[in-house]
């Protein structure tokens, strides 16, 4: 029992993944060319086009969908599921969970923990430690954890181009159900104030520049410095690595600080195609990675959320991953599912068009 | 407020799982739930979820809408078949153009937002249908 509890992680491991991605994508050139952009600056972000939650979408509904993905696959009753944690910085309602509806939409209700949690972009990964916490205690079987964003950016701002609309979700079990174990994770964070957004305030500000090396490198490095300290793991031990993808340029600048090859972050990374997806940025990466991965595979996977803190985790495929991943759309359907729209509908869908509501 | 609360809270399982009565005595489903069969009068039923995929028989195309429904349109209302039972339901397609939609074609059910009690009320959820997302080999079973 005191081994449990010294290193509950490696009594836990993911049962089931799901993700999901809306249809629309506005292209980071046509809100270049609205607001006056040259068109090189969506290049330094190195993202093409970002997906757009429609009219009828929310951080609700698309976390719905890819929890549903995620018990398909993890293929258990939903009611032994004994937590439902939701991470969003873009809540439907300022009060009344999310996390509720999504429990009682697919049958999860009413013997369970439910809540929304908010840390900026890390929430949903707060949410997967202490799930890991929950199932390596035996309060709950299974915890499901979501993390899901209509990410917002005030028009013209350069944030614009990246904040974007997905989810992804993951049911935590014991180890022995897994498709992935969790070997160990850590977590770093410090008081830095790099983004955020006041109550009644529609856009978050940052801070341009300082968002970058005090806030996303330097947290992510020493979560990760902190993870293989902890695990005396190599850097060279890992075969994928995932981090929280704001743009396209930073996970590719991270792995070269901790002297990643780009050819274990490409794999996870999404944000080219879809923009950043907030909570589900990192771990949309993970979902994907997890779509293609074989058993032995070791992936090192750190969330970033302004504020600031960094997760860093290492998680084993295990064989059973080769029977689970069929079971839902991948990624990759997602992403191939996709209807290009103007800036006009673009603002339709996000409601940047005030109207008189009846 | 428009919206009853009493009555969105009362028919969620409707709308987030398509939940429906069974006849334990001549066996047809009632949908929406009913606590006496609308067909043979019996009192004795049984719960039962039709969520599960679709296929599309008939549809309209609506452009202009009730209040509340402007920015939903234009509203694709259709007939859908339920696969596993038969059932008909008349629901909304979602993540289609009206140009897309074709007879027989495949659908899956959604939850997504379908009305907001103004600026400040409720928000509603309940299950669209959208065409089948390619790649999923087993579809629309979360029981």
């Amino acid at each position: 029992m005191v081994n449990i509890l010294l290193n509950p992680e490696k009594e836990t491991g993911i049962i089931g993944w799901g993700s999901y991605i809306p249809r629309y994508r506005l292209p980071l050139d046509e809100i270049a060319r609205i607001w006056g952009f040259a068109k090189e600056t969506p290049r330094g972000l190195r993202t093409f086009e970002k997906a757009v939650a429609s009219r009828d979408e929310d951080a609700t509904t698309m976390g719905w969908e890819a929890a549903f993905n995620a018990l398909r696959r993890a293929g258990i009753n939903p009611r032994e599921i004994g937590a439902v944690w939701f991470g969003t910085e873009s809540k439907p309602y300022a009060v009344k969970p999310s996390a509720t509806v999504i429990a009682e939409a697919l049958g999860i209700t009413p013997d369970t923990m439910a809540t929304d949690l908010e840390f900026a972009c890390r929430a949903a990964s707060e949410a997967m430690r202490i799930a890991i916490g929950a199932v390596a205690s035996k309060l709950v079987k299974y915890a499901l954890v979501i993390g899901s964003d209509t990410a917002q950016a005030e028009p013209g701002d350069i944030l614009e181009f990246t904040a974007s609309s997905a989810a992804t979700a993951f049911i935590i079990g014991s180890s022995n159900e897994a498709v992935a174990v969790f070997e160990a994770s850590y977590t770093y964070v410090t008081d830095t104030p790099d983004f955020w957004r006041r109550a009644y305030i529609p856009y978050p500000l940052h801070g341009e520049g300082f968002t970058g090396e005090p806030a996303y490198f330097h947290h992510i490095v020493n979560a990760v410095k902190g993870l293989l300290e902890k695990t005396g793991l190599s850097i060279n031990d890992f075969d994928y690595a995932i981090f929280h993808q704001p743009n396209g340029s930073f996970p590719l600048k991270v792995a070269r600080k901790l002297g990643i090859p780009k050819e274990k972050v490409l794999p996870g990374l999404v944000t080219p195609y879809i923009g950043n997806s907030y909570n589900a940025s990192a771990l949309i990466g993970l979902s994907k990675v997890l779509d293609n991965a074989k058993p032995g595979d070791r992936i090192l996977l750190a969330p970033f959320g302004s504020g600031a803190g960094s997760d860093a985790y290492s998680i084993v495929v295990t064989d059973k991953i080769i029977d689970r991943r069929d079971k839902a759309p991948k990624v990759e359907d997602y992403l191939a599912r996709k209807k290009i729209i103007d800036y006009g509908m673009y603002a339709k869908c996000r409601g940047l068009i005030k109207r008189i509501r009846r | 407020m428009k919206y009853s609360i009493a009555r969105y809270w009362r028919e969620k399982h409707s709308y987030y799982r398509l939940k429906a009565t069974k006849c334990l005595k001549c066996g047809k489903i009632n949908y929406p739930p009913s606590k006496v069969c609308r067909y043979c009068g019996s009192r004795e039923l049984e719960d039962l979820e039709l969520f599960g995929p679709a296929k599309v028989l008939t549809w309209t195309i609506i452009h202009t809408s009730p209040i509340g429904y402007e920015e939903y349109r234009p509203l694709i209302i259709a007939m859908v078949e339920l696969l596993e039972t038969g059932v008909r339901i008349i629901t909304r397609l979602t993540d289609i153009d009206p140009e897309e939609v074709r007879e027989g074609m495949l659908v899956e059910p959604v939850l997504r937002r379908t009305g907001e009690d103004g600026e400040a009320g409720i928000i509603r959820y309940a299950l669209l249908f959208r065409p089948l997302i390619k790649g999923a080999s087993e579809i629309g079973s979360n029981k």
